[in-house]
This record gives structure tokens, C-alpha cells and sequence, in this order.
């Protein structure tokens, strides 16, 4: 299993406990670090901006991205993951609660890995979760970078 | 909330090329205008579906966590009260999907293919079992019942007639899917032997929000038969209904079939 962290790219705190909440019931001990909008999470991952000091070859397991963010939104974040060649190889999933035809098709189109509807109800919600992390942490084989 | 005069200037027979294009211009103005709305709501349908959700969730998980946790130290009453609220979540939850699928309705651009409507009819029971496996069913599907037309839009339409003949059958579900093709049509019949409506609400019932029954009875939120005859509507078909109170009810859906 992977060991390496989790990005959460996340601007609702609730959303942010919640899944907290759920990766702990799921017993996923990445972990888990939270960014609250996109131009952050390039920072994050380009190891820039506040995140000057990071080691930019060090990049989490996985990025979970809402796609409705502040400042840079999260189909942005997307695109400049692909575009960069150290990145353009990482897993990336949409966490959103938004089923709009327009935002599936858009998230695609830019090369998401997977995309998941949050549920409301919480038992699935942890559910989902513990999904995506024995999913993208334990089955999948991740591209050397 | 302030509403826009959509109405268009009264055509009349041009004069001169001047009054031609003033009329254009006008034309072009309400085109224009009602773009705007349409991207108004859309824009309110996209705040329904990821504003809103998102504090439902949170009631839903933090009453979850606490009838899991504290559970035990609660009393009767407060462990229903809990499940009220959970209850309650879940209900907004999806009238809030069925409020976005509404609109969708609306605005969607259809695509048009074979749809096996069967198919979909027998996907949404079993969904249905899934969730409540206490009721006994006996469904009968005819084959080849395949329309021609938005294959997302046709299931929900199938995923509502087949929800609403569950929710009002009790707890024998008794269902039979059957049809016809004339005149480039196929008539798909959905019958069941539920509580069934009176007749004087036969036309009311596709109505958003109006329904003949109390929650009670199987009442969900009044709009997923609006949602379904829609559907039927923007394919250049149509849904109508009838029932015997007591015996059952039997929901027609006409949709361009197959060739």
C-alpha cells in the first residue's frame, strides 16, 4: 500500500472534516493534506508559493479535487497537472457533488482518472471513500515518476 | 422577484425595410433575453445541485456518527428524534435531485438512439429491491419494447413509472411492462395492482408538486411523475394514466419507436 499522503483539494470545512471523518472509519492512515482552493494546490504540488520549501519530487498518492473552488478552480488545477510532465502521470480524482452533464463531460475531457458524486447519506459517503482509497492506495499500480 | 416581458412585438405586415429591420431588432432583443434567462437557470440549478447538498450532508453525517456513538445513552424518543432528522435529510436530498432533474428536463439537448425501455424498467426494480428487499414482487417485462430517443432522459422516465407503481403497491409489488408499435410509435403500458388514484386526478398528478396521495400512502415529492411526462413530451410523446382506486393503476407512455 502506498504511504504516501493525500491531497485533498477542498474549500467547504465541512467537506474537509467529513472526509477526514471517513478515511479514518475506512482505516485509510494516509496522510491526509488539505488545501483550501486551487491556486494553493498548484502551489502545493509545484512546490512553490508557501510551499517553496517542499521537495517538488515529492508529490502525494492521490489528488481528490473539487471542481468548484475559490481563486483557480478545480478544472484549472486539472489542466496544469496534465500539462506538467513531473505530474501529468499522477492520479487524480473528482470529489464533487455535482452531476451537471457539462462538469462530467469537462473533467474528462481534461483527463481526470475517476470521478465521483459525494453522497449525502453518510454510510455511503464513507463508503465511497474507503472505495477510492483501497482503489487508487492498495490495487492500483502508479507510473514511476 | 421581477419578472422580464418576454412577449414579442405583434407582427405586422412590413411597410418599408426600416420597419423590417426595427422588427428584427426587436426580435434579436428577445432572443437575447430569453438566452439570458435560460443561463440564470441554469446557473440556479447548478447552485441546487452543489450548494445545497453539501450542508445536507453534514446533518446527515453528524446524526449519523451521533445515533452510532451516543446512540446508547440516548432514550426512545431520542433515538427517533435522531432518526427524524436523518429521515428528513434524505428526503431533501432527493427532492433536491428530482428538482435538478426537472430543470434538466428543460434544457437538456437530446440525443437520439434505440433505448431498450425494458431494460430500464427492469434496472430500476432491481434498485428498488435492493434497497427495500421486504417486499415480494412478481414483474413481467415484454421484450423489445426499444423507443428511439435520449437514452440518460429515458431511463429516468422508466426509473420514475416503475418507482411510483413500487410506492404505491404495498407490500406485494405486482408489475407488468408491456406495448405495442403503430403508426411509428411504440405504446409502453406499466401496470400494477397498487392502491391506484381516483379518476378526477388523472391529469393533476403529472402536475409538479400536486399529488392525489398523503406521504403516508406512498406520496413521495410531486414531481417525479412531472419529470416523467416531460421526458415523454420534449420526445413527441406523451403520458397519461388511468386507475381503479383500490385495484391498481396503469401509466401509458408513447414515444417514437424503433424502425
Amino acid at each position: 500500500m502506498s504511504d504516501k499522503e493525500i491531497l485533498l483539494v477542498e474549500d467547504n470545512p465541512d467537506d474537509v472534516e467529513l472526509t477526514r471523518i471517513a478515511f479514518d472509519e475506512a482505516k485509510v492512515a494516509n496522510r491526509l493534506v488539505v488545501v483550501r482552493d486551487g491556486a494553493e494546490a498548484l502551489d502545493y504540488l509545484f512546490a512553490r508559493g508557501v510551499h517553496a520549501g517542499r521537495d517538488p519530487e515529492d508529490l502525494p498518492s492521490i489528488v481528490l479535487l473539487d471542481l468548484n473552488l475559490p481563486r483557480v478552480d478545480g478544472r484549472e488545477v486539472l489542466q496544469a497537472i496534465r500539462e506538467n510532465p513531473r505530474t501529468r502521470s499522477l492520479p487524480v480524482v473528482v470529489l464533487t457533488t455535482s452531476t451537471e452533464p457539462f462538469d462530467l463531460e469537462s473533467a474528462y475531457a481534461l483527463g481526470v482518472n475517476s470521478y465521483i458524486q459525494k453522497p449525502v447519506d453518510f454510510e455511503r459517503f464513507v463508503w465511497a471513500v474507503k472505495q477510492v482509497g483501497l482503489y487508487w492506495l492498495v490495487l492500483n499500480q502508479p507510473r514511476d515518476p | 422577484m421581477q419578472h422580464q416581458d418576454l412577449s414579442l412585438p405583434s407582427i405586422e405586415p412590413a411597410g418599408d425595410t426600416a420597419e423590417l429591420a426595427a422588427l428584427r431588432e426587436a426580435l434579436a432583443a428577445s432572443q437575447a433575453q430569453v438566452r439570458a434567462l435560460a443561463a440564470q437557470q441554469e446557473a440556479m440549478a447548478y447552485g441546487i445541485s452543489h450548494d445545497l447538498r453539501s450542508p445536507l450532508r453534514t446533518i446527515d453525517a453528524y446524526s449519523s456518527m451521533l445515533e452510532r456513538d451516543a446512540g446508547a445513552a440516548l432514550d426512545d424518543s431520542g433515538r427517533e428524534r435522531l432518526g427524524r432528522i436523518r429521515a428528513a435529510a434524505a428526503r431533501m436530498a432527493s427532492l433536491l435531485e428530482a428538482l435538478l432533474d426537472y430543470s434538466r428536463v428543460e434544457r437538456v439537448e437530446l440525443a437520439s438512439a434505440p433505448v431498450d425501455l425494458g431494460l430500464f424498467a427492469d434496472l430500476a426494480l432491481a434498485e428498488l429491491q435492493e434497497v427495500d428487499a421486504a417486499k415480494r414482487v412478481t414483474a413481467t417485462i415484454a421484450p423489445g419494447l426499444v423507443a428511439v430517443g435520449d437514452e440518460r432522459m429515458l431511463r429516468l422516465l422508466m426509473t420514475h413509472l416503475v418507482r411510483n407503481a413500487w410506492n404505491f403497491s404495498g407490500e406485494q409489488v405486482k408489475l407488468d411492462v408491456s406495448g405495442r408499435q403503430e403508426d411509428g410509435m411504440i405504446h409502453v403500458s406499466v401496470r400494477d395492482a397498487g392502491s391506484g388514484f381516483d379518476p378526477r386526478y388523472a391529469q393533476r398528478i403529472f402536475e409538479p408538486f400536486q399529488r392525489a396521495h398523503l406521504a403516508e400512502q406512498g406520496a413521495g415529492h410531486g414531481l417525479g411523475l412531472a419529470i416523467a411526462a416531460r421526458i415523454a413530451e420534449r420526445h413527441g410523446g406523451r403520458l397519461h394514466a388511468e386507475s381503479t382506486p383500490g385495484s391498481g393503476s396503469v401509466f401509458h407512455v408513447e414515444l417514437p419507436a424503433a424502425t
